[in-house]
């Protein structure tokens, strides 16, 4: 029997202290203590996705489990957050758990929905272990996601061991301050082939590219798009990786096949491209202002006659669309926050198979870049 | 680039390359949308609220304009300010964005007319004219009959005068060259007809100026989530599908039951009662999905055909035992929510020797094989103790009673579908209580959306008018289903006419039932008289 003062804790959504080897026992004996105590409202324990997030620090520990706490009131799941951190050098260098619950108040206030969260923690020496756990943990019958959001450290023994029984991976790209960082979420993506991947960043750019191609429905039609000389996506600096992902998906998506790569003046970069024997040229440029965690301002496609076809951003949630012939329209754009974008990633905005393709093409182009850079040294 | 009566330069509208993996949001073409009716109560509280909801959803076109059309002479700016008022107070994330609206309203306008005067709808072309080349539109129009159904015909006829939704070309013409002719689409509100007759008389003035492939009578019932749920839940599930039959299947209750009475609406109720308002279109719709048979594809003609197929199924309610099959009633006072109210024909525009029925509890059979000797119980009311809308799927007992009976502790299990509130599935079954005694007791495994999904389902309106924008009629009722849920039903109103002129009074006799009860007891003996109860919903 748990004390009384323990499972209003838990209840209350506070951390509990449990032996690693007990996390199963104690969330099963705190719920049921739970609906006992329950005076007004049912208990339902409810989880319809194991959700894996490993986290390297104390830092990114605080990050992630803020994460939880908001994808929690939208999306029941289990989440287990294993935590690398070596900085605690007293430590004893064993594993630490803590079981919390995550509370929602569904609207009426009839029904309270709980999922649970469990927190692993130890120095990197124990990482062996964590595979185990996370196959002795998960949920039976429900899917498993793995938010894999450190582009610093793709590829590991946690991740082979977490890609064995994961779903569906989640990754961002937004994280990546440096386009190189792609390769190793492009390697990471084909080492989980054939996972279906998100990518957080890849969402935080769908309503930019969902109202830029809306430019492009009847009665414009595509035919613009054909016919474009010059595209330039506007970028604040150190968003280079989510640039490159934006001019990757209009050289996809138009058949453009990557010539070469060269710095510009203004810091930005150029790419010259063949469309159907005729070149083709995008540009990224680096800005300033606000312009939200996506980091990008705009895109404009010019055509050989010199139309300009345009989203740009006027302030953090509005842009405009300019086409020629009809005056500006301004058009709300969401910035959604990351745990919406994480509940969209598992569900099926996050089973986009253009996302592999545009990663894959948005490489090619940066090793341009960098064959280009190399060769001027 | 458009020329300058906005129309596209090229005569061919080349394929957007950059929607495809963009395809799970689905996007129409650009439109505009004139609601007549503007300044009535469907427009304030969910028309405007549900096109700045699916605006917010970004689910509407980049270009896309309504137009309110009404008989009152106001601005295009008071308008707006009505609606910004209509969205702040009904649309579904309030309060409304202020950039948002800003974008949102500056294509909203409004004309002034009278639905009976051909020269309003000339008048009308100019002004859509003028803002669709304003805007850069190339012709794409829905009209929303949001009127009182008086009106239906004659703005259907005045749209047909002033070529306003020219036909589509037949079925397998040759497609023209260039690009498609821009479409016309008219979405007709209930109720459609108050009768056979008056549908049938309907359906034929609506075909006189268009054709049936433009018509998209809606029954928003049809588009919550969980009556589309019902698609899914039959036919994406491997396992319900083999026992959705008179062999496993006792009988089906469906409730459609409101606690308020008849508010400010007394005038129309007056001449409606619950068979034609909830029965003929909302309750007729959902058994017909329930007990259809599964569709070649689901495309709506496919759909459509099934349900159609279930209407014409049902069997006429037999002269000589009518009261076993249909009860009607009236509430009386009695207490709702906490508070007195009063009976129905003390509300406001309600004659205080109305004849008219808040309350319908009938007993279907439809003839199929699927489901021969499967009684269907329906009912529907107002002033009932809850909102609640439900299918009950009661199956059959254990063929052998393993357990013995133990008091009522082994019950047959019931599926409940919530349609509304609380959208979900309940399935109710026995489990041995822990303890040395095999003690049984029911149990209920549910499904919530709220709990499961955690997003708030969009308004039915949101969906149907996308759906319209789309071209896609799967959830409008098509002009046969219409006449014969209509068949059906008019046989009962004509067996309460000839029941009220053999009273002395040549007024019929109604039960009534107190306001927050469940109904009258002759309800109840409808069931009793089966060995069967309606169950709490």
């Amino acid at each position: 029997m748990r004390l009384q003062g323990e499972i209003e804790r838990f209840v209350r959504g506070e951390p509990i202290a449990v032996e690693v080897g007990e996390i199963e026992r104690a969330l099963g004996s705190l719920w049921q203590e739970a609906s006992r105590v329950g005076d007004t409202v049912a208990v339902s324990r409810a989880a319809l996705w194991n959700v894996i997030i490993p986290a390297r620090g104390r830092a990114a520990l605080a990050t992630t489990k803020q994460l939880v706490d908001e994808i929690a009131p939208a999306l029941p799941t289990r989440t287990l957050t294993l935590c690398l951190d070596d900085a605690d050098a007293q430590g004893s260098g064993a594993l630490e758990a803590t079981i919390e619950s995550n509370v929602v108040s569904q609207p009426g206030g009839a029904r309270m929905v709980y999922s649970e969260e469990i927190t692993i923690a130890g120095p990197s020496a124990a990482e062996g272990h964590f595979g185990a756990l996370v196959r002795a943990l998960q949920v039976a019958g429900v899917p498993t996601a793995t938010f894999w959001l450190d582009p610093t450290a793709p590829e590991s023994l946690l991740t082979r061991e977490l890609l064995a029984v994961t779903n569906r991976l989640v990754l961002d790209t937004t994280a990546c301050v440096r386009p190189q960082q792609l390769f190793d979420m492009e390697r990471l993506s084909m080492a989980a082939q054939p996972l279906p991947i998100a990518d957080l960043g890849w969402l935080r750019l769908g309503a930019l590219r969902a109202m830029f191609a809306g430019i492009f429905d009847p009665p414009v039609g595509g035919a613009p798009l054909v016919q474009a000389a010059r595209v330039t996506i506007h970028h604040r600096a150190g968003s280079d990786a989510g640039a490159l992902l934006l001019l990757a998906w209009i050289g996809v998506m138009l058949g453009w096949r990557p010539l070469r790569a060269a710095q510009t003046s203004d810091g930005g970069v150029r790419f010259d491209f063949a469309r159907a024997g005729q070149p083709v040229a995008g540009h990224l440029v680096p800005a300033d202002g606000a312009c939200g965690r996506s980091g990008m301002f705009g895109i404009e496609v010019t055509t050989d006659a010199g139309d300009r076809y345009a989203i740009r951003r006027t302030a953090i949630d509005q842009a405009e669309l300019r086409t020629p012939g009809v005056p500006p329209k301004p058009v709300k754009l969401d910035s959604p926050s990351d745990a919406e974008l994480a509940i969209a990633a598992l569900g099926s905005r996050g089973r986009d198979p253009l996302f592999a393709r545009c990663l894959s093409y948005a490489r090619q182009l940066w090793s341009l870049e960098t064959d280009t850079a190399a060769s001027r040294r | 680039m458009l020329d300058e009566s906005g129309a596209p330069r090229s005569a061919t509208v080349m394929p957007n390359p950059l929607r495809e993996g963009l395809a799970e949001e689905r996007v129409p073409e650009p439109a505009v949308m004139v609601i007549f009716g503007a300044s009535g109560d469907l427009a304030h509280r969910k028309l405007l609220p549900a096109l700045y909801s699916l605006t917010r959803d970004r689910l509407l076109p980049a270009r896309f304009a309504i137009v309110g059309f009404a008989r009152r002479a106001i601005s295009d700016d008071t308008f707006r300010e009505e609606m910004r008022a209509a969205c702040n107070e009904h649309a579904r994330r309030r309060p409304i964005d202020p950039a948002l609206w800003s974008a949102f309203a500056r294509n909203i306008f409004y004309h002034q007319g009278e639905y009976e005067d051909p020269a309003a709808f000339v008048a009308l072309k100019q002004r859509l004219a003028d803002i669709e080349k304003s805007l850069g539109l190339h012709g794409n129009r829905v009209f929303y009959l949001a009127t009182p159904p008086s009106s239906f015909a004659s703005v259907i006829r005045s749209l047909g005068q002033a070529e306003l939704a020219p036909k589509p070309p037949p079925p397998g013409a040759p497609k023209p060259l260039g690009a498609p002719p821009p479409f016309a689409r008219v979405i007709i509100e209930k109720p459609f007809g108050s009768d056979l007759e008056t549908a049938r008389a309907l359906n034929r003035d609506v075909h006189e100026a268009l054709d049936e492939r433009q018509i998209y009578r809606i029954d928003h019932y049809l588009g919550k989530e969980t009556v589309q749920n019902l698609l899914v839940f039959r036919f994406a599930n491997g396992i319900f599908e083999p026992i959705w039959n008179n062999r496993f299947v006792d009988h089906v209750q469906i409730t459609g039951a409101e606690s308020i009475g008849v508010e400010a609406r007394g005038g129309y109720f007056e001449q409606a009662g619950s068979l034609r308002d909830m029965v003929q279109n909302h309750l007729l719709q959902v058994l017909s999905l329930f007990a259809m048979e599964p569709p070649v594809a689901f495309d709506p003609d496919a759909v459509r055909d099934e349900k159609l197929k279930v209407l014409k199924a049902l069997r006429y309610i037999p002269a000589s035992d009518f009261e076993q099959y249909v009860v009607r009633a009236q509430y009386a006072a009695g207490s709702s929510g906490g508070q007195a109210v009063r009976g129905y024909r003390e509300e406001a525009n309600v004659s205080p020797t109305s004849t008219t029925e808040t309350f319908v509890a009938l007993k279907l059979n439809i003839d199929s094989w699927r489901w021969a000797g499967v009684p269907f119980y329906v009912r529907s009311g107002k002033r009932l103790p809850k909102r609640v809308t439900e299918i009950a799927v009661h199956f059959k007992e254990a063929p052998h009673l393993l357990f013995g009976r133990r008091g009522d502790s082994i019950r047959p299990n019931v599926l409940a579908i919530r349609i509304q509130p609380d959208e979900g599935i309940a399935l109710n079954f026995g489990s041995k209580l822990p303890g040395p005694a095999m003690e049984i007791a029911p149990v209920s495994m549910e499904f919530r959306y709220g709990s499961s999904f955690g997003v708030e389902p969009p308004e039915a309106y949101e969906r149907l008018l996308l759906d319209c924008l789309l071209g896609d009629m799967t959830l409008f009722t098509r002009a046969d289903e219409v006449e014969a849920s209509w068949a059906w039903v008019s046989r009962i109103h004509r067996r309460w006419a000839e029941d009220a002129a053999q009273q002395e009074s040549g007024r019929a006799v109604l039960p009534t039932y107190p306001a927050g009860s469940w109904g009258p007891a002759a309800a109840e003996k409808l069931m009793t008289a089966d060995g069967r109860a309606w169950r709490l919903p």
